[in-house]
């Protein structure tokens, strides 16, 4: 087993994906010479050549239609926002064409979106965005958010094999920060399995993405203070694994909510609400979220900090909550 | 690269030379028919409260959507919109899951889960085209470049609006497919009204077709109208870009004979246009070519008609039979399968 | 300055046979702002002590009743004015505070300290977590699966320890109690030589009208009052130790067992009674009343119709200082009192007007208390208005004891165990013999400012008679 970077981790299973199946290949802006914009298909195009690893022009609503029209004629096209952010053009394709066609006229359109997402960089406004909760409330979409390199490269997998629209938000802060070992061997992860990042009974840190690693540190500091805060990663937020939360909910009865997107209308309002639902009697504090304030992701470093949780609002919110 | 308007065909020798023999043209004035009868009766159906929601006709346009369909390989693919009828009726749908679609009976190609023309079959190389125009242009797009892409000899024909013309999903595809000189025709039909919205409030020169000269590629402008014309600018089109040769920007000249949609009276629509444009009834023209090139009798023609009558009597009474949608299924299908990965099409 | 606008706040009732209520403390001043449930003032009444939530939000505009003043059900005691009203002429009001500021809201910061950014807040949970727990009507909160739980293991919450916020009972304080009594017998209103409640009597009024935790914020003067303490500094435990909140119970008790103490001078005399004849009259009895009327025949019934019987001749032991006169009854409602699960707490449900009962009827009566009480089923005005109680911590084997006086009663009578004991008797010739006899010692704990040593000693002998010679036709 190597040890691999996120970044590393998501280019090893494209390859691998490259390299199994010729149906799939993958195009976007600035993917092909220059290796993508964060180098995730760098020296791909060497390997498959130009037809496989597509330079687009500038034109995402043409990337992620073209995907569509390629996927429905049996190929299997990986598509990259060069940012997530700029999925917005696109939207029409995936929301009115995509997400919609199988139901309609039971043609499946098996794309994968990959979306770089995520902040702690000062990209500003349109280059930090989480927009996976925009998504997830489009039927027909499933939604993917690994944390891990390993679960990037097996997610990925997945991904490509899922005979639906696949959006595959890669945290760009963990690119390069984050680095385990991961199985040289392919392997596929099932969407909607959650994982458990770090076990706790005292309570339960629910959260996906790079607040994985933020809960994971709040929960370290207070193993320090006598507590034991189970981390449980989604992976996927559609599918979710409900029953994975449920049981951590009725194991602990606490659960803190944590996203890095922004709080009202965010993912954890839907998981709060399924709790509340389906285990109100398990419950022993209200449920707590954690979140990004309402606003654009701001630029300047002291105000992107206080937008993006951090360890210390998570040890904060679970001290309090834990008290509770 | 200007903008080439197309001669009107005039004599069966070129038809020939364009590779439709008499049978052939007789089929395609049987599919004019066709289409124009499920359209009629669709009308009707309407305004009996048999049709839930809106209904809409491509009265006006039937040539040109028989004519494309007609010169498309049968591997060849394409998202026709709804004016194109007469791209399914080439294509074979069979008229009663026409109605069934309409009527939102589980025969319809979309069992109910969408309704009027927003359907297609993907076995006939058709795909469903959405509300959002021209969303399926970039779709189009994408198939021809799967096409270029395994190197199939396959071309994709994407539909497009003057109306539509005037989003970026058009400039996005026709740009990308320039670049990659795609095996894709885009065919405009513009009927000069996008709802209530006349051509030079939609686009500020003289064609749609103009515009190919932008990315690359020959523009065509024909007379929609006149359905061997537009057969033969279309195969023209197709296999050029069979040929490796890209892609091409056909432009349909018609008039859209009928409102928006039945709900619409078209009043915003100068009276005399209609009436110009009702001389060059697509149907009427056809037959009189008929008549005068090919030897058509009448005989051969009240066959075709009656034909016809029955085909779509036989089509409603069976659309009709066909059950309403169960409420119990509509959670079904919202994800696809791996198994529904093994259609033919997909392959 | 209008009254329309002005909210009344009235003394409140606390239980339902209270009619009136002394002002312990006010919490706000004229002119303070004082937000919507906002702790305004400390009453206290013969059933519990409490604080009282501001009715509304705006500024105290008057004060109509004064510290230590007691004043009936319903009367108005202070105005609130709305917010923007000026200030009243009480002089300088106190610093202008927001009146919106919620009830459990962080200190002011101190002027020139660095406001917190409003980002953490923003994601944090909404409300601070003292708010979470104590409601506005002092009942503290119990959270779904505390409530199932409870349900589930049929829990009298009123006994847990709670060690959440504001002394909210946590799931892990549930299931540590559920852990903790799992051996243990099952409860039942064991009473006399069964298992029966213990140690000392006081009245110990139902939770659910205690008053809750002061909030962090509460007064930081400490004027003499019997308020719940001010914003303590957060206790740390010592190596080796474990820290456990008092639950509101046990915070009741201990005031109330300080009280009485500070309150009468006690004294106890005790005495031996030989049960011979109660034990085998019970022996005969309780087979019968199980059946006919699924009453467990307990001692603590013959003691309690004997007790009751020689009140009769003794008012004063039965009576009350009040003031600087003497209350003296017609009847005797007898408080018992019942230990609840696990020596959490103690309640002392009162049997009314017990002199109206028979032996049957007070074991009946004191059955149902006790199931009652442990099943926190009690009414507010079964736990009040005693005149005399009975403590029994005798069922471990205890043979004397000491209890504190139920205020403000004048006397607490104790029972212990029955154990058999040689026993110098007559025989028939005059002799004196030795026999094996059921002997129990009665204590009496009396208030001798009203009750001096003689008196309670006939009190005593007199009972013992009672016992000793059990007429069965008198009771």
């Amino acid at each position: 087993m190597a040890e691999l970077t996120y970044i590393q981790a998501i280019s090893e299973g494209l390859r691998q994906e490259m390299r199994r199946d010729p149906r799939v290949f993958v195009l976007g802006e600035d993917v092909g010479v220059y290796g993508g914009a964060f180098k995730v298909t760098l020296g791909f195009q060497e390997e498959f050549g130009p037809w496989r690893v597509i330079d687009t022009p500038l034109s995402e609503t043409a990337i992620v239609g073209g995907a569509t029209g390629a996927a429905l004629m049996g190929l299997r096209p990986v598509a990259e926002m060069q940012f997530a952010d700029f999925v917005s053009c696109a939207w029409d394709h995936l929301v009115t064409v995509a997400a919609k066609q199988f139901f309609r006229a039971r043609t499946p359109i098996p794309i994968v979106v990959r979306l770089p997402s995520g902040g702690g960089f000062s990209g500003g406004p349109f280059h930090s965005q989480n927009p996976e909760s925009s998504f997830a409330h489009i039927p027909g979409l499933k939604i993917v958010c690994p944390a891990t390199p390993a679960d990037a490269k097996g997610l990925l997998a997945t991904a490509i094999e899922d005979p639906n629209p696949v959006l595959f938000f890669e945290h760009k802060h963990l690119y390069r920060r984050i680095k385990a070992e991961v199985p040289e061997e392919r392997y596929t992860i099932p969407f909607g399995q959650a994982r458990t990042h770090r076990p706790g009974d005292d309570a339960v840190v629910v959260t996906w993405g790079a607040m994985v690693h933020t809960a994971a540190e709040a929960a370290e500091r207070l193993a320090g203070e006598g507590y034991e805060v189970e981390v449980l990663d989604l992976r996927t937020l559609i599918p979710w694994d409900e029953e994975r939360v449920l049981e951590s909910v009725r194991r602990t009865s606490k659960v803190l909510v944590l996203h890095e997107d922004t709080r009202t209308g965010g993912f954890g309002a839907e998981i709060a609400a399924t709790i509340a639902e389906r285990a109100f009697e398990h419950l022993d504090a209200p449920i707590v979220r954690v979140a990004a304030p309402d606003t654009p992701v701001p630029f300047s470093p002291p105000l992107e900090k206080a937008f993006i949780p951090q360890v210390e609002d998570v040890v904060q919110a679970l001290q309090e909550l834990l008290a509770y | 690269m200007a903008v080439r308007e197309a001669e009107p065909l005039s004599s069966l020798q070129e038809v020939r030379e364009a590779g439709l023999d008499r049978e052939d043209l007789l089929g395609i004035y049987r599919n004019l028919l066709i289409t124009r009868g499920i359209e009629e009766r669709g009308h009707i159906l309407y305004k009996q409260g048999k049709i839930p929601g809106s209904f809409y006709t491509g009265r006006g346009n039937e040539a040109a959507a028989v004519g494309v369909a007609t010169a498309m390989g049968p591997n060849d693919v394409g998202t026709p919109l709804h004016r194109d009828m007469g791209v399914h009726v080439v294509r074979g749908t069979e008229p009663w899951r026409i109605f069934a679609q309409y009527m939102g009976r589980e025969g319809g190609p979309t069992r109910g889960r969408d309704g009027n023309v927003h359907m297609a079959l993907a076995e006939l190389g058709l795909y469903t085209m959405v509300s959002h125009l021209p969303a399926m242009l970039p779709v189009a797009t994408g198939m021809a470049l799967a096409f270029k892409i395994r190197g199939d000899h396959r071309v994709a024909v994407g539909w497009f609006g003057e109306g539509a013309a005037a989003r970026g999903d058009t400039h996005e595809s026709m740009n990308l497919a320039g670049v990659r000189r795609l095996p894709i025709v885009f065919v405009c039909d513009n009927n000069q009204w996008a709802y209530s919205t006349p051509t030079y409030l939609s686009y500020p020169v003289e064609h749609i077709a103009d515009r190919a000269a932008a990315y690359g590629f020959e523009g065509v402008v024909v007379d929609g109208t006149d359905v061997l014309a537009v057969y033969r600018e279309a195969k023209r089109a197709i296999e050029k870009a069979r040929a490796g040769g890209g892609p091409t920007l056909l432009e349909c000249v018609t008039l859209r004979m009928e409102g928006h949609a039945v709900h619409d009276d078209a009043f915003y629509v100068p009276k005399e246009l209609f009436e110009r444009w009702s001389e060059h009834d697509p149907i009427e023209r056809f037959r009189a070519w008929l008549y005068e090139h090919a030897a058509l009798t009448e005989t051969e023609e009240d066959e075709i008609v009656s034909g016809v009558k029955r085909l779509l009597n036989d089509a409603l009474e069976r659309a009709e039979e066909s059950p309403l949608p169960d409420p119990a299924t509509l959670e079904e299908g919202v994800f696809a399968s791996p198994e529904d990965l093994d259609a033919p099409h997909h392959k | 300055m209008s009254t329309e606008t002005q909210i009344e706040v009235v003394m409140p009732q606390m239980g339902v046979s209270v009619s009136e209520g002394t002002i312990t403390k006010w919490l706000k001043q004229p002119g303070d702002p004082i937000a919507r449930d906002e702790p305004l003032l400390e009453i206290s009444t013969d059933k519990v002590d409490t604080e009282v939530p501001s009715p509304g939000e705006g500024v105290l505009a008057e004060i109509l009743v004064q510290e230590g003043e007691t004043v009936e059900v319903g009367t108005v005691i202070a105005r609130i004015g709305a917010a923007a009203a000026p200030a009243p002429p009480t002089g300088p009001a106190a610093a202008p505070a927001p009146p919106l500021a919620p009830v459990a809201a962080p200190p002011e910061p101190p002027p020139g300290s660095v406001e917190p950014g409003p980002v953490v807040s923003e994601r944090g949970p909404e409300a601070p977590a003292d708010e979470w727990a104590a409601t506005d009507n002092g009942k503290r909160f119990i959270s779904p699966v505390v409530a199932r739980i409870a349900a589930e293991h049929g829990v009298d919450l009123a006994v847990v320890p709670g060690t959440g916020t504001g002394g909210r009972v946590t799931k892990k304080d549930i299931l540590a109690y559920i852990a903790s009594r799992a051996p243990a017998p099952p409860e039942e209103p064991g009473l006399a030589t069964e298992p029966a409640p213990a140690a000392v009597a006081t009245p110990a009024p139902p939770p659910p009208a205690q008053p809750p935790p002061a909030p962090a914020t509460s007064a930081p003067a400490a004027p003499p009052s019997p308020a719940p303490p001010a914003a303590p500094e957060p206790l740390q435990a010592a190596p080796g130790e474990a820290l456990e909140p008092m639950s509101a119970m046990r915070r009741g008790i201990a005031e109330h067992m300080r009280r009485s103490l500070d309150t009468a001078a006690h004294v106890t005399s005790a005495i031996e009674v030989d049960m011979s004849r109660v034990v085998a009259l019970r022996q005969k009895l309780k087979p019968q009343v199980e059946r006919d009327h699924g009453v467990n025949l307990t001692y603590l019934a013959f003691i309690a119709r004997a007790a009751v019987d020689t009140l009769a001749d003794y008012p004063w032991i039965n009576g009350e200082i009040r003031d600087d006169q003497i209350v003296t009854r017609s009847f005797v409602n007898l408080g018992i009192a019942v230990e609840l699960a696990e020596g959490k707490g103690l309640i002392v449900p009162v049997l009314r007007n017990a002199e109206t009962l028979n032996l049957l009827g007070i074991a009946k009566g004191i059955a149902d208390l006790a199931q009652r009480a442990r099943g926190k089923k009690l009414l507010p005005d079964e736990v009040q208005g005693g005149t005399f109680t009975i403590t029994n911590p005798g069922s471990y084997g205890t043979f004397h004891g000491t209890p504190i006086i139920n205020q403000p009663q004048t006397a607490i009578l104790g029972t212990y165990a029955v154990v058999k004991r040689p026993w110098v008797v007559q025989d028939e010739l005059g002799n004196d013999v030795i026999a094996i006899r059921p002997i129990m010692n009665l204590t009496l704990t009396y208030d001798h400012r009203l009750v001096d040593g003689a008196l309670a000693g006939r009190f005593l002998r007199d009972l013992r008679e009672k016992l000793e010679v059990w007429d069965e036709a008198a009771y």
